[in-house]
């Protein structure tokens, strides 16, 4: 062979080298038997941290409750299997996943595009973030209209912030901070002067839960989504988790979940 | 075929350069506290503009002193050879921007350490190499940085390398570094200490409570060997003015330090809070509602300007993250990644412009 085919070989050896370096996982993914072995023990170990009513918390036996105890159930008797809730801080809930302590984590768990090379995340079934509240007979529906509007913040909070860049960017509108979400929300209600609120998803179904005349308009300002998060090997789960999230909001059972955990006043 | 190299190797250069970044003209900054500072983390932070628009908005924000972070590992990754372009980077644009840097160093690298160590852990045998660093460092920044920090939290043994916890190791390595920093530039300020704040029990093999610790400091001789005391005062649940007790963590548990650097005869030195604040997660335990932040956060600058004589600098932790830890470290700081500004950054340079004049009140304005 001459020198010039030589080189083109050894160009096409590290380029199909290069390859199979870089695609190894893709091109032969790793044996994974997380679905066989939840299957085998009949149990989906779930991880989540009791501290984030409604969420997640302990009743007063000190049995995990709330919206994701629930949907795991749920989760887990279409299945055929059972739920086993395995508290864990929230901080750690990711590194017991990875260490395989547990098989997912349902915990009110933001999504992370950074922690995508970690683990899999499920599609979201609730969105927190930040949204645009107004009262239920207001025709405020955008950002757009709040210029000169007055709006309800709490003080330093994720709402503070966007109202504080809609001022820098457009609106001259008016914040009005106050100390915690719920006396934000009360001012929306009672205070005429209160055009409307940035607060999130979570504050606005509690309060909305418990009979608060208001609702939510427009897209989050800052989007928040929960999600189930699943080993990056444990493929065949992460299909199981996202067939049966579907169903169950096709089939209802998701909104009948959150009226579960947040509509008090019915 | 040299052609196509050429071509690759400008596609490369241009693609993976860092463009420099003018430092700009000499800046001052702004304050009605001279103490308020911040704990930057430009450690990690490769883009220079980044680094530069950082430093920018400390100044902005009123703080003249910052606390950074100098890993060795960083530095002389290998032994005797020194890269100092990122230091110069950061103490550069500090100093252009009108910053007093307090420099924090540590961080051991591979070459001084065993394998399968953690680069917290330091022993005896290389204490030496550490010094020869910390006075490589004060010769090369001599005039520009003058205050240094030598090592960080040594009474945890996170901190301390997961070795166990010793107070008399951590004073042999202050009587080898001292000597050799003070020997090129005796106006250096060496800070120690900088304790974690901790009730942990006698045996706890996590650490040792900071009250026990520096007393045990002192005992061994310390204070021939340091000349300001790094204070970490986290406020964690409390309100700043929440009084000080051995028993609590609470932000004037600084005042205990004080006292026990006063009753060892300590009283001329003064000290820096190099660390400290409170964090707002909506989920963390020690955490409390974004506008106790900012209001604690007003007060406890406050306290130190008009209380405390004997702080010279009080600096938070933490500006900005290079990147979002995802967890409740990121609800420490003042600024997002993206340089968007939360509510306590604009809260604390109202309050250094003058337009907070009452800091007492615990409630939103």
């Amino acid at each position: 062979m001459t020198k010039r085919k030589w080189l083109l070989v050894a160009l096409v050896l590290f380029g199909v080298t290069l390859l199979l370096t870089l695609e190894r996982e893709r091109i032969f993914p790793a044996q994974d038997r997380s679905w066989q072995t939840i299957q085998e023990r009949g149990v989906w170990r779930v991880g989540l941290d009791p501290s984030f009513p409604p969420f997640e918390s302990l009743d007063a036996n000190g049995n995990p409750i709330g919206y994701d105890v629930d949907l795991a159930q749920e989760i887990a008797a279409a299945w055929g299997v059972q739920a086993e809730i395995v508290t864990i801080g929230f901080d750690s809930l990711l590194d017991a996943l990875q260490a395989g302590q547990i098989d997912s984590v349902v915990s009110a768990l933001p999504y992370d595009q950074r922690l995508t090379k970690d683990v899999a995340y499920s599609m979201p079934y609730f969105e927190a973030g930040i949204r645009l509240v107004v009262r239920t007979d207001s025709t405020l529906s955008s950002v757009e209209q709040l210029t000169n509007q007055k709006v309800a913040v709490e003080w330093g909070s994720m709402g503070d912030m966007i109202g504080r860049r809609l001022q820098r960017e457009q609106a001259a509108l008016q914040l009005a901070p106050y100390s915690t979400p719920q006396e934000a929300v009360e001012a929306l209600i009672n205070d005429q002067t209160i055009d409307a609120l940035l607060v999130d998803q979570v504050t606005v179904r509690t309060a909305q839960g418990n009979g608060a005349p208001i609702q939510a308009v427009g897209p989050a300002l800052e989007s928040n989504p929960y999600v189930i998060a699943m080993p990056h090997a444990a493929v065949t789960l992460q299909e199981k988790v996202a067939s049966t999230l579907r169903t169950l909001q096709e089939t209802g059972v998701m909104t009948k979940i959150e009226s579960q955990w947040f509509d008090h006043s019915k | 075929m040299l052609a196509i190299l050429a071509i690759g190797g400008t596609w490369l250069f241009v693609r993976y350069r860092q463009p420099s970044v003018a430092l700009g003209p000499q800046r001052t900054v702004q304050t009605i506290n001279p103490k308020l500072g911040i704990h930057t983390r430009l450690t990690d932070e490769v883009e220079p503009w980044k680094i530069k628009r950082s430093l920018e908005m400390v100044r902005e924000m009123g703080a003249p002193w910052i606390v950074e972070y100098f890993p060795w590992a960083y530095v002389e990754a290998k032994p005797g050879r020194f890269d100092w372009t990122h230091s110069d980077l950061v103490i550069d644009h500090a100093n252009r921007q009108g910053l007093t840097v307090i420099a924090r160093l540590g961080f051991v690298p591979e070459w001084a350490r065993p394998k399968e160590t953690s680069p917290l852990y330091l022993d005896e045998a290389h204490f030496e190499d550490f010094g020869q660093y910390a006075a490589a460092f004060a010769t090369r920044y001599a005039g520009k940085v003058n205050y240094m920090i030598l090592g960080n939290e040594p009474n945890l043994s996170l901190e301390w390398g997961y070795q166990p916890v010793d107070p008399s190791k951590y004073v042999a390595l202050l009587r080898v570094v001292y000597p050799l920093v003070k020997a090129v530039d005796p106006t250096m300020q060496i800070l120690a200490g900088a304790l974690a704040p901790t009730l942990a029990p006698p045996g706890d093999a996590a650490g040792i409570n900071d009250l026990v610790y520096l007393q045990s400091m002192y005992d061994l001789g310390a204070a021939a060997y340091f000349d300001i005391l790094a204070i970490h005062a986290y406020g964690w649940y409390s309100e700043p003015d929440e009084p000080a007790d051995p028993d609590v963590v609470n932000f004037r548990r600084a005042e205990l330090l004080r006292a026990m650097m006063v009753a060892n005869g300590d009283e001329e030195k003064t000290a820096m809070i190099t660390e400290g604040g409170w964090n707002d997660h909506p989920r963390w335990t020690r955490a409390v509602r974004p506008g106790q932040r900012i209001a604690y956060t007003l007060r406890a600058y406050e306290v130190a300007r008009q209380e405390w004589p004997w702080v010279t600098a009080v600096c938070f932790w933490a500006f900005r993250f290079p990147w979002d830890a995802k967890s409740y470290q990121d609800y420490f700081t003042f600024v997002d990644t993206e340089f968007e500004p939360k509510p306590i950054y604009q809260e604390v340079q109202r309050y250094t412009q003058g337009d907070i004049e009452d800091t007492s009140s615990q409630s939103v304005p």
